[in-house]
């Protein structure tokens, strides 16, 4: 006999959460219409959905461009990141020498530094990146860091036992285990990434060609094009969702033979 | 200063060939295969874990160190297998000096209080890690050690299991195994059935005979029981605590093989009461130790 849907775990966990957002849609929808408040005070979901598809070309082009700042972003913040974590765990003086430095990356406001790197950098979409790369960088040399030092000291006297080199200790034992914690790195820094982009778009006001999401909410507070505003919101939010689900998807994949944060546990 | 300083060998001689790899119960005078001679370790923070210790480990002997919590055992055991530095006194390994007989010439395996087996690797991987990490993993020889060591632990057809598929008496399998695929001269084993229930641990212990007996291993074995050690043992060593040291060493005159009836046997009631008699006094000592401070 077949599960009803409403025994079925998937089915709820993505019925539950659409059927609230449906419901606060509509809510939203028949407020709008009962108060008669304007469209450029708050636009009604409708209207904000005619903006999509009006200003579909341009939002898209935004879209694009923001995307390539927070992919770029994200890519660098990777590769250094793990790099820096690797260099941390080679020794503990290195990592005591530098780890400040990074801390330092963390805790100083991007908003603060953008007008400094739009200055220093000729080229809008690297100077985007690099703003981007200051913000999402940390999580992932903070997590790498802690998951390449966080080894089972039985398993560490065992290599320690045969006498491995480094590089065998390094590959076989301090990577894969770092790599839950890598994982959650990734989640914190893909968002942080996107909105590092934003954040930093807003700081150097770029417009033309290479305008991205930022850029068209700032355009369209000026223009009181409100529902347009909306609509560069949602695609900003649905892009972070979407970022973020790929995470998940991407650490439950690697994951879910052997760490506890992706096994599927039966009662 | 560290006497017993671990370093990687460059030249070593070859260690002096085994004239006997089988246990060698009834034979007369076996080889010390490890020797400790006048131990100390005493940490940074001044705590004496150690205070010469000795002990020589004859070829085919199975000796148990028991003592109280924090007499030293596992710190004895840890220097045995050259992953602690000592403060002073020397290691011996086949009569010769413990760095200079080499990493390969020692072949020495240790199996842990808990399995210690990499959750992300299958077990036929955990299995191989000794072999991979001497870059011997990936023949044909090493992959039919593997078998050998599974088929051996009641493990055939869990070799492409994860570790956290199989129950904790077939991880502590299977961790045994990985001991098995070096054909180590010497097994040390941390309490390594201290975690299970008491049948398994039984069914254990029995295995770890018949996997004696068929690998001519010798075995330091560190545990809290009293019953495990008089069963499984031809030596008794017990620690004292405060500082960690030998107190007594107590020799099980009973043949091997033995089976489940020894356990119910007089003899065995008689040695666990002179062990726990033993057990008794070192703990004494501790206690005596601790209040004279």
């Amino acid at each position: 006999m077949s599960t009803p849907l409403i025994r079925n775990e998937r089915f709820v966990q993505i019925a539950a959460p659409l059927m609230v957002g449906v419901l606060v849609l509509l809510l939203w929808q028949v407020s709008v219409m009962a108060f008669d408040v304007p469209k450029y005070l708050v636009p009604s979901p409708v209207d904000i959905m005619q903006s999509l598809v009006t200003d579909f070309s341009s939002l898209f082009n935004a879209l694009l461009m923001t995307l390539k700042v927070t992919f770029l972003a994200f890519a660098i913040s990777v590769v250094l990141g793990v790099a820096a974590s690797l260099l941390f765990v080679q020794s503990k003086w290195i990592e005591v020498s530098l780890f400040p430095y990074a801390v330092l990356l963390q805790v100083t406001p991007v908003v603060a530094i953008a007008p400094l790197i739009i200055i220093w950098v000729n080229d809008t979409t690297w100077a985007l990146t690099i703003c981007a790369v200051i913000v999402a960088i940390f999580p992932i040399i903070s997590n790498t860091t802690l998951g390449l030092r966080s080894v089972d000291p039985n398993l560490l006297s065992m290599f320690r036992m045969y006498r491995t080199s480094r590089w065998q200790e390094l590959v076989r034992l301090r990577i894969p285990g770092a790599l839950p914690y890598f994982f959650g790195g990734l989640r914190i820094s893909s968002g942080l990434a996107l909105i590092g982009a934003v954040v930093a778009e807003f700081v150097a006001g770029t417009g033309g060609s290479k305008a991205g999401l930022a850029y068209m909410i700032l355009q369209s507070g000026y223009n009181l094009q409100i529902p347009k505003m909306f609509a560069a919101l949602i695609l900003i939010t649905l892009t972070g969702i979407l970022l973020f689900a790929a995470m998940v998807w991407l650490s439950d994949r690697a994951l879910r033979n052997w760490h506890e944060s992706a096994l599927k546990v039966e009662h | 200063m560290t006497a017993n300083k671990v370093t990687p060998l460059k030249a070593a001689p070859e260690p002096q060939p085994e004239t006997e790899t089988r246990v060698s119960e009834g034979h007369a005078a076996p080889r010390p295969i490890l020797q400790v001679e006048g131990v100390n370790k005493i940490y940074n923070n001044g705590t004496v874990a150690l205070k010469g210790a000795g002990l020589s480990v004859k070829q085919g002997e199975f000796v148990s160190l028991l003592g109280p919590s924090g007499c030293g055992k596992s710190t004895l055991l840890r220097i045995m297998a050259g992953l602690g530095e000592v403060t002073s006194g020397t290691v011996k390994w086949w009569e010769q000096d413990y760095d200079v007989v080499g990493s390969k010439g020692r072949k020495l395996a240790f199996v842990f209080q808990n399995a210690t087996l990499m959750p992300w690797a299958r077990v036929r991987k955990n299995v191989r890690l000794p072999l991979d990490l001497e870059h011997k993993g990936g023949s044909a020889d090493a992959e039919k050690k593997v078998d050998d060591a599974l088929e051996m632990v009641g493990l055939k057809g869990f070799d492409e299991s994860f570790p956290r598929e199989l129950s904790g008496g077939m991880q502590m399998r299977a961790s045994i195994a990985r001991a098995m695929v070096t054909e180590p001269n010497l097994l040390l084993m941390d309490e390594p059935f201290g975690a299970l229930d008491e049948m398994t641990r039984n069914k254990l212990n029995d295995d770890v005979l018949k996997l004696r007996k068929e690998n001519g291993w010798t075995i330091v074995f560190v545990t809290h029981s009293v019953y495990e050690a008089v069963y499984l043992s031809s030596r008794v060593v017990v620690m004292a605590a405060r500082p960690g040291r030998i107190v007594d060493d107590i020799k099980i005159d009973e043949p091997y093989p033995r089976s489940p009836d020894f356990r119910m046997s007089t003899e065995f009631a008689g040695y666990c009461r002179q062990v726990s008699q033993a057990l008794e006094r070192a703990s004494a000592m501790g206690e005596s130790k601790e209040e004279s401070h």
